[in-house]
């Protein structure tokens, strides 16, 4: 497998260097990895998702994902990067309430290419399981059908890399598991995937790789599928890292 | 109470920007509105004011020079006048000063007090020998004559020399870029300045009456006067009525046009209001639920909302009512001045209140409504929601955008337009108004311009020469056609017509030559071709009882004369009281006279100075040779200014309500703008979307404000003309093309993308990770 995102050496720091979120973190996510990301609240495990993203920029160190090293993209460069790389899955779905569910999956497509995307779209909600509520708006789906439309939109450009923000967070127990299960689908599919997430169950049921964060830094990379670690380890030193 | 106010403070430093917006609207509305009503209150009937204080004349009656002072001196018994003026001689002297030569009716006076007419000194003194002569100060003023400067008469063989001495006021007579003019000399000097020829002197009287007089009162005056005279005895009449109007004329139309768009700016300013309001309701429900659970009281959310709104607006009617005052102190200032009375700045109190207190209650109302809804809202839903719910509306637009495949921000940003109609409706309510009033201050400045021509037959002919009494009419034909350059010369002369129904003798406009050239506007009929056919403005047809196609027994140089309508022209001389005919027509009336005016066509590409140089070499003393001025009279420039003014305004109340919509658009969509960021929106195709919203709410606005606006501009003129005694000529309508009216379109869609830039800016530098955390 080939690497597909490096941070060398990462900082983020917020309010004028008050609050660290991100302290030397490096790393590197190979394709085809189902990656998680775990931590409490505020270790800072969605800033390094932002910054995988594109969406926020590292104080200092590097971020490369695909071979580009986004520190030299500008803007308009970064939102491209975000368009036709990336997929982003929020935890509270951010669906835009104007529009139907296919027509928010088809709104990166959109953006890239006048070309129709609608039969993708389509068939991307069929896969799902959503297909008979393209037509209704956000506000009249269950937070288990926003989650597989949001997903669905991180799809539909065919990203290299989804980014999951917890995905679950906002979701019943039985639609998470849905929703995760769906997830799973894709990397058997050969999707790369980083999830962040604070259940750790989750994390180990479903990733192959479990980063653990504490404070900005990274504590635990526990690659499950080897044999030196045994998902009851990561547990563990999640549980650990905890009770701190 | 203080937590409302605690609050409210709070509120106003958060939404300064907003604030803002609704200072300067009302602002501009409030500005304008004082400004009318200043003018509305404070030049009520100028002209009344200085009548009374002038003691000027109800009814002034011209008699023939033979008729006898004995019969004068019965005058004002006949009619019951109270007080009277004269008989004073008079002749129209002509003179001449530098290059150029001056006619006017001269009257020989030995003060200028008295108990009618009471002329009023502006500079100088009252002749005392009979070589001095008194002008008015606005026909001094127009022509650049001065006191001390010498005026060489030359419709006499002696050619005497005047000195001015004297500029006055007098408030029986228009300004002199309106009408005829009037002189004074002592009573001694006239016969010596009157002409050897047959009706060149005259005697006037000025009557007075106890009360005003109606218009149906002074006809019969006149029709007492004539029957208890000898036939022939009375030359014309005029009376004060028509000059009140002529000096109103413009404070009518300045505070008609003023009054109209005070209220569009206004009821723009209100939409503004109203949506802005609907906007912070929709995009604070959950501090609405808030300040709910803390114990505000229904009426005291809503009395937050109102007050953030009423602050900044009673902060704008404390800078606008005085500055609205002072803007229309040179408008006063004019009207004073035309008048001859003393401008004093005048400010009043009473409609300051008035202004402040409409203003503040339009606003508290536009606020109210919407606030209520806060009001209304109950706790325990709101604290659920962020804002209020959008439906689907816009829906349609995106889909058609979709169909014919725009890029995805444009169909965004237009979908976005209609997601709130109530909001976009208000917005188009604004941007309606403003390109409407747009469209009117560029149409009817043209349509002015075009009466202009017409009445000064601009392009038609180049060159006006006026002849001296003493100079045979055939002579000048000769000089004139001489000349290679000539195409075609019309002869004029006036003269005054008695048509039935009508009190005053009406002026008539006496043409020889082909006159259907000249380029007047006609309203209905053809221009005359037999004899006894004439042309006449709507105002003498009206009240003359008269319609294109019927007869008149009119009588002429007090012999009959059998007259036909044939057509009705456009022309405001004496406000639509006129009377256009052939020489044909007139010579069976008065087979002696000759023309006095010749207006002469070059061919094209002539020099026409080097012509003018050349006739006027020919016979300096009797001829005076100028060019044709089209410009347009001083108060259609200030009416045209003062359209400027309100376009202006109301185009940056527009330009103010399409950015508080945008701004509203955009704060209450940073959630979405973020996520699209996020999804790979980039900042350039954000700043699109938002433009795209923009751009489609001026176009619609634009496309149903356009039609609306030439139809205002076309009632507006229909006023204008009424009020100058006319109906509009359907060529005076035209002054948009097709293409003009796209123009105005396309820079109403760029100003309103231009105003979405800056909301669209801050919509691409959305902070995706802030915004999208702070859930």
């Amino acid at each position: 497998m080939s690497e597909l995102v490096r941070l060398s050496d990462v900082t983020k720091v917020y309010q004028g260097g008050v609050t660290g979120a991100l302290s030397g973190v490096s790393l590197a996510i190979e394709q085809g990895e189902f990656t998680a990301i775990m931590g409490p609240s505020g270790s800072g495990k969605s800033t390094l998702l932002n910054l995988i993203a594109g969406l926020d920029r590292p104080s200092s160190g590097s971020v490369v994902v695909g071979g580009t090293d986004l520190g030299r993209l500008g803007e308009a460069g970064l939102a491209r990067f975000r368009r036709d790389r990336v997929g982003f899955v929020f935890q509270f779905f951010h669906l835009l309430p104007n529009l139907t569910a296919l027509e928010n999956v088809l709104i990166p497509a959109q953006l890239k290419s006048r070309a129709s995307a609608e039969a993708g779209g389509r068939r991307l909600l069929s896969q799902l399981g959503i297909d008979d509520v393209a037509d209704r708006y956000p506000a009249k789906l269950s937070g288990g059908q926003q989650q597989r439309v949001a997903i669905a939109r991180a799809l539909i450009n065919q990203p290299d890399l989804l980014l999951a923000d917890e995905p679950t967070g906002a979701l019943d127990t039985k639609s998470g598991e849905h929703v995760m299960t769906l997830l799973a689908q894709l990397h058997e599919q050969g999707q790369t995937i980083v999830l962040v997430t604070h259940d750790a169950k989750l994390a180990t049921r479903y990733a192959a790789r479990v980063i653990s964060i504490i404070d900005g830094s990274v504590v635990d990379d526990a690659r499950l599928e080897t044999a030196e670690r045994r998902p009851a380890d990561v547990i563990r030193v999640r549980g650990e890292e905890t009770a701190r | 109470m203080r937590a409302v106010f605690v609050k409210t403070l709070a509120d106003l430093r958060r939404r300064r920007l907003q604030a803002a917006v609704i200072f300067i609207t009302v602002l501009l509305a409030v500005g304008t509105g004082m400004m009318a009503l200043t003018l509305l209150t404070q030049s009520r009937d100028p002209y009344q004011a200085a009548f009374a204080a002038q003691k000027g004349a109800h009814l002034q009656v011209y008699y023939d020079g033979a008729t006898s002072r004995e019969a004068l001196a019965s005058t004002p018994a006949l009619i019951g006048a109270s007080s009277f003026g004269g008989p004073y001689p008079s002749t129209t002297i002509e003179f001449q000063h530098g290059s150029r030569k001056f006619s006017l009716d001269t009257f020989g006076r030995d003060n200028p007090g008295g108990d009618v007419e009471v002329l009023r000194i502006t500079n100088g003194h009252w002749p005392t020998s009979n070589d001095e002569i008194t002008l008015t100060r606005s026909f001094a003023e127009l022509n650049n004559i001065s006191i001390g400067d010498r005026l060489k008469v030359v419709s006499v063989a002696q050619r005497p020399v005047l000195t001015v001495v004297a500029e006055v006021v007098d408030i029986d007579e228009g300004s002199a870029d309106l009408s005829t003019q009037h002189a004074w000399m002592l009573s001694s000097a006239v016969p010596s300045l009157t002409a050897p020829t047959p009706r060149s002197a005259f005697y006037k009287m000025d009557y007075r009456f106890a009360m005003d007089p109606s218009t149906s009162q002074l006809a019969g005056y006149i029709d007492r006067l004539r029957a208890g005279l000898p036939p022939g005895s009375i030359v014309v009449s005029l009376n004060y009525l028509l000059i009140r109007n002529i000096f109103n004329i413009t404070n009518q139309i300045l505070t008609s046009v003023l009054v109209a768009f005070s209220v569009f700016a206004l009821g723009a300013t209100a939409a503004i209001v109203a949506n802005l309001v609907t906007g912070i309701v929709v995009s604070s429900y959950r501090e609405i639920g808030i300040m709910k659970a803390i114990g505000f009281a229904p009426r005291e959310v809503v009395a937050v909302f109102v007050l953030q709104i009423v602050t900044p607006a009673l902060a704008a009617c404390l800078v606008g009512i005085p500055a609205g005052a002072i803007a229309s102190q040179p408008l006063l200032a004019n009207s004073s001045h035309a008048l001859g009375l003393t401008y004093e700045p005048s400010f009043s109190v009473g409609v300051g209140l008035l202004a402040l207190g409409c203003a503040l209650v339009l606003v508290g109302l536009a606020a109210t409504l919407p606030a209520l809804r806060a009001g209304l809202l109950k706790p325990v839903v709101v604290l659920t929601s962020a804002m209020a719910p959008r439906g689907a509306s816009g829906s349609w637009l995106r889909g058609l955008a979709n169909l014919v495949r725009l890029p995805q921000p444009i169909v965004l940003g237009v979908g976005d337009a209609f997601a709130r109609p109530l909001r976009s409706a208000l917005t188009l309510i604004a941007i309606l108004l403003g390109v409407a009033t747009v469209t009117v201050a560029i149409g009817l400045p043209r349509s002015f311009q075009k009466i202009n021509d017409s009445e000064t037959s601009s392009g038609n002919m180049q060159v006006i020469v006026t002849r001296s009494e003493g100079f045979p009419d055939s002579e000048v034909t000769r000089i004139l056609a001489a000349q290679p350059e000539t195409s075609r010369v019309v002869a004029l002369t006036g003269t005054s017509v008695d048509v039935p129904g009508i009190g005053d003798a009406v002026n008539a406009r006496v043409f020889r030559g082909d006159s259907s050239h000249l380029g007047y506007l006609l309203v209905a009929g053809r221009w005359f071709s037999t004899p006894g056919e004439v042309l006449a403005p709507k105002a003498l047809l009206r009240d003359a009882h008269l319609k294109v196609g019927d007869a008149i027994a009119a009588t002429a140089n007090g012999r009959p004369l059998q007259l036909r309508v044939v057509g009705e022209v456009f022309d405001v001389s004496n406000l639509g009281h006129e009377l256009f005919m052939d020489w044909s027509t007139y010579v069976q009336v008065s087979p002696e006279s000759s023309p006095v005016v010749y207006y002469v066509t070059l061919n094209p590409g002539a020099n026409i100075a080097a012509y003018m140089r050349r006739v006027a070499a020919v016979e300096p003393d009797f001829l005076d040779v100028q060019p044709n001025n089209t410009g347009l009279i001083a108060p259609v420039k200030i009416i045209d200014s003062v359209l400027l003014i309100v376009a202006v305004v109301l185009a940056l109340i527009a330009v103010g309500g399409v950015f508080n919509t945008l701004l509203l658009n955009t704060r209450e969509r940073v959630r979405d703008t973020a996520t699209l960021k996020a999804v790979g929106m980039s900042p350039r195709q954000v700043l699109v979307m938002v433009a795209s919203s923009a751009g489609l709410l001026a176009l619609i606005g634009g496309l149903v404000a356009t039609p609306l606006g030439v139809m205002l501009n076309r009632v507006l003129l229909d006023a204008v003309s009424y009020s100058a005694g006319n109906d509009t000529p359907a060529a005076a309508y035209s002054t948009f093309s097709a293409l003009e009216l796209l123009v105005v379109l396309v820079l109403g869609v760029a100003v309103a993308i231009v105003a979405a830039l800056i909301p669209g800016r801050w919509a691409a530098r959305t902070n995706v990770v802030d915004v999208l955390h702070a859930e």
